[in-house]
C-alpha cells in the first residue's frame, strides 16, 4: 500500500520535473529566436515588395507585433493545442509539416540506434571476454570510429555503396517498409558509426569491471558454466550503466538525422531543420527545438523510470522495491 | 624434480584434500615470480584443518588451487588432489563438475560474493541447478538450506536482495550455498574476518555443526591463531610461500615448535591479558620471491644461525609437530 503510493508520488515527481525542464527549454527556445537580429518576415519576403500594410499583416500573423512576454504566451497556448505555428515558406502547419517527416526521421533514429546497439554491445562483450589481440584490435576500431564525423562517414558511405558499388540508393527515403529500411540504411549506418565506437568503449569497460568482480569469481568456484556466468552476472549487471548511456546516444542520434538527411536527401526532421534555418523560417526551427527537447526529455525519463527495475538497489521515491 | 617425486609420500586416496610438494609461479625465464614452494597439506574425510598466516603469505593460493583455479599466468607444480580426482591434470569439465559436486568454498567478503542485483533464492539455486537439479526441487531445496543455516522466514527471504541483509546473514546465506552441493570438502578462507566478534562466534559454530552433521572435510583459511587452534583438528602454519609448521590444533599454544609460530601466538592479543605483552613481529611479512635464501624467516628469526641460510629446511617431527626449523628445541613456548 504505502509501496504503490510512494510509487505513485515518485512518478509524479519525475512528470513534474520533465515539464519544468520543457518549460525552461521553450522559454530559451523562444527567446532566442526572437532576440536574433534583423526581421524575419523581410528575410522571408526578401526581394518582393510588400505595401507597408501587407507587412504589418504578416508581422501581426506571426505575433511578431506583440512584445516577448505576450508573444512566448501565445505561442505556448498554441503548442499546447499542438499548434506549432504557421511556416513562413511552406505556407502550411509546422505542427503539420512536422508529423509527416517524424514518421521518416523516428524510422531512421530507430534504425540506426538499433545498429549501434546490437553491435556496438557485441563488440564490447566480445573483446571484454576474450582479451588479448582481439581486445586491443576493438578498442583501435572503437577510437577510429568514435573519432570519425558524421558527415565523413556519410560521404564515404555514400561513395563507396551508393555511387562506386550501387548497392544501395545514394537519395530518398523509399516506399513501403523494405523499401524504407533499403533506402535508410546508408543514412542509418552513417550515424550508428560514432555510436557504435562510443558504445564498443563504453560496453567494453562495463563489461570488463562486471568480469572483474568477485562474485563473478565465486560463481566459477560453484561450477556455472561461461555462458550463464556471462548472462546472468556481467551483462546483467552491466544492464543499468549501459542503458543510461544508450537513452543519451539515441537522444544525440535524433540531432544527427541534421547532417544524415541533408547528405542522403532524406525529406525528414533533420533535412527540413537545415533549410528552414537557412530560409529563417523561424516557427519551423522553433516547433522542431522544442520537439527535440521534448524527445531527450522523455527518453531521459523512461530510462529513470526503467532503473529500478534493472537494479533492486536503486531505491524508488526512498523505498527499495 | 624427480627427487621430488619420489620422496613425496603417496597421498592417502581417502583424504578428501591432498596438496603435496605444490609449487606455483607466475611469469617465466627470467621474470618468473615464485608464489608457492614445496606446500603439503592433507584434509581427511570430516577433519577440520586450519591453514594459518600472515597476509600475503599464500593462503588463499593454497585454497584456491584445490579449485583449479590458478592466478592468470600461472604454473603449479606438484600434484593436488580432491577426492582423487588429479585437479591440476583435470580439464575443464572435470574442474566444472568437480566445483558442482565435491569441493566449495566460502570467501571473505559475503556481501561480495552474491550478485547484487539478483534476489538470495537465486543465488542458492544457481548451484543446484548446475547441477542439474529441476527448477522447482531447487527452489524447495533453497529453502531448507535457508531453515537450516538459522534463516527466519525463508520463503521472504529467497525473495530479498543481498542488500536487504547484513553481513553475518550474507554470510549463512553463502555458507547454505556451499552446502547446497553437498561437498565432501568445504573451503572457508576467512569466511568470519569481515564479521564482527559474536557474528564470526555464531558462523563458526554454525560452521562446525554443519559439518559434523555432513561428514565434510574442511579447510579453514585464517590469519587468527586463537581460532584457528580452538576450531581444527591439526593447524598447517605458512610464511612466505612455505609451510612452516604442521601442528595438532590443541598443542599449537602449547608447544609451539617453530619461531615463527611463537611469534604469531606472541603478537595475538587475546592470548595475553595486558596490552604491554603483545609483541609485534619484528620486521615486515615476506613474500617468496623476496624471502632470503634458505629459511625464509631466518631474517626475522632471533635464533637464526648461519646453517639456516644453507638450504630450505625439511621438514622434521618434534613434539606433537612437523617443523621446519633446525632448532625447534630452543623455541620455547
Ligand atoms: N595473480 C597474482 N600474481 C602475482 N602475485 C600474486 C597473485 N595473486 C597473489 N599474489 C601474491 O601471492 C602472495 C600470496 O597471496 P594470497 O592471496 O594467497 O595471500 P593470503 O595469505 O591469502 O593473504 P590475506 O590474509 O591477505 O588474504 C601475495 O604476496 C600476493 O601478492
Ligand atoms: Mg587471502
Amino acid at each position: 500500500m504505502t509501496m504503490a503510493r510512494s510509487l505513485a508520488a515518485w512518478l509524479g515527481r519525475r512528470a513534474l520535473a520533465a515539464l519544468v525542464t520543457l518549460l525552461v527549454a521553450s522559454i530559451l527556445i523562444y527567446g532566442s529566436l526572437r532576440l536574433v537580429p534583423g526581421d524575419p518576415v523581410l528575410a522571408v519576403t526578401g526581394g518582393r515588395r510588400l505595401t507597408p500594410d501587407q507587412i504589418a499583416a504578416l508581422r501581426a500573423g506571426y505575433g511578431l507585433d506583440r512584445g516577448l512576454v505576450q508573444g512566448y504566451l501565445e505561442w505556448l497556448g498554441g503548442v499546447l493545442r499542438l499548434d506549432l505555428g504557421t511556416s513562413l515558406t511552406y505556407q502550411s502547419g509546422v505542427t503539420t509539416l512536422l508529423t509527416g517527416r517524424l514518421g521518416v526521421s523516428g524510422l531512421l533514429v530507430a534504425y540506426s540506434a538499433v545498429l549501434a546497439i546490437a553491435f556496438g554491445l557485441a563488440v564490447a562483450l566480445v573483446s571484454a571476454v576474450k582479451g588479448g589481440l582481439v581486445d586491443r584490435a576493438a578498442s583501435i576500431v572503437a577510437a577510429l570510429t568514435t573519432a570519425t564525423p558524421t558527415f565523413v562517414a556519410a560521404i564515404g558511405l555514400l561513395a563507396l555503396f551508393a555511387v562506386g558499388l550501387g548497392w544501395f540508393p545514394a537519395t530518398g527515403a523509399g516506399t513501403g517498409l523494405a523499401g524504407r529500411l533499403w533506402h535508410l540504411t546508408l543514412p542509418a549506418v552513417a550515424m550508428a558509426i560514432a555510436a557504435f565506437g562510443v558504445l564498443a568503449r563504453v560496453g567494453n569497460a562495463a563489461f570488463a569491471g562486471e568480469l572483474g568482480r568477485e562474485h563473478v569469481e565465486v560463481a566459477r568456484s560453484r561450477g556455472v558454466s561461461g555462458g550463464a556466468i556471462i548472462r546472468r552476472h556481467v551483462v546483467r549487471n552491466a544492464l543499468a550503466p549501459l542503458l543510461t548511456i544508450a537513452g543519451l546516444l539515441v537522444a544525440s542520434l535524433f540531432v544527427g538525422t541534421a547532417v544524415v538527411e541533408t547528405a542522403f536527401g532524406v525529406d525528414g526532421v533533420g533535412s527540413l531543420l537545415v533549410s528552414s534555418v537557412s530560409r529563417r523560417d523561424f516557427p519551423v526551427v522553433q516547433g522542431i527545438a522544442l520537439v527535440a527537447v521534448a524527445l531527450f526529455v522523455l527518453v531521459n525519463t523512461l530510462v529513470d523510470l526503467a532503473l529500478p527495475f534493472i537494479d533492486p538497489r536503486v531505491t524508488v521515491g526512498g523505498l527499495s522495491r | 624434480m624427480l627427487m621430488d617425486k619420489e620422496t613425496t609420500a603417496r597421498p592417502d586416496e581417502r583424504d578428501v584434500l591432498g596438496i603435496s610438494r605444490l609449487g606455483l609461479a607466475v611469469g617465466s625465464g627470467e621474470r618468473a615470480t615464485p608464489l608457492l614452494a614445496g606446500v603439503t597439506v592433507r584434509v581427511g574425510r570430516g577433519e577440520t584443518v586450519g591453514l594459518v598466516g600472515e597476509s600475503g603469505s599464500g593462503k588463499s593460493l593454497t585454497a584456491r588451487t584445490a579449485l583449479g583455479m590458478l592466478p592468470p599466468g600461472a604454473r603449479a607444480t606438484g600434484r593436488v588432489t580432491v577426492s582423487g580426482v588429479d585437479v591440476l591434470a583435470a580439464g575443464r569439465r572435470t574442474l566444472r563438475d568437480l566445483r558442482r559436486t565435491r569441493v566449495s568454498m566460502i570467501f571473505q567478503d559475503p556481501r561480495a560474493s552474491i550478485n547484487p542485483v539478483r534476489r538470495i533464492g537465486d543465488y542458492l539455486t544457481e548451484g543446484l541447478r548446475a547441477r542439474g537439479v529441476p527448477a522447482r526441487a531447487a527452489a524447495g531445496q533453497a529453502l531448507d538450506l535457508l531453515d537450516r543455516v538459522g534463516i527466519r522466514d525463508p520463503r521472504a527471504a529467497v525473495r530479498r536482495y543481498p542488500h536487504q541483509f547484513s553481513g553475518g546473514m550474507l554470510q549463512r546465506v553463502v555458507i547454505a550455498g556451499a552446502l547446497s552441493t553437498e561437498p565432501e570438502l568445504l573451503l572457508a578462507d576467512e569466511p568470519t574476518t569481515a564479521l564482527d566478534v559474536t557474528t564470526q562466534a555464531e558462523v563458526v559454530g554454525l560452521l562446525r555443526n554443519l559439518q559434523r552433521d555432513h561428514g565434510t572435510g574442511m579447510l579453514f583459511v585464517t590469519h587468527d591463531l586463537d581460532l584457528a587452534a580452538a576450531v581444527c583438528d591439526r593447524v598447517y602454519v605458512m610464511y612466505a610461500g612455505r609451510i612452516v609448521e604442521e601442528a595438532p590444533g590443541a598443542s599449537l599454544f602449547a608447544a609451539p615448535a617453530h619461531p615463527y609460530t611463537k611469534a604469531l601466538l606472541e603478537a595475538s592479543p587475546s592470548v595475553h591479558g595486558d596490552k604491554a605483552a603483545i609483541k609485534a613481529i619484528a620486521g615486515r611479512p615476506r613474500s617468496l620471491a623476496e624471502s632470503p635464501s634458505g629459511c625464509s624467516f631466518r631474517d626475522r628469526c632471533p635464533l637464526a644461525g648461519d646453517d639456516c641460510a644453507e638450504r630450505v629446511p625439511a621438514h622434521r617431527p618434534h613434539g606433537a609437530s612437523a617443523t621446519a626449523c633446525l632448532r625447534p628445541e630452543q623455541v620455547m613456548p
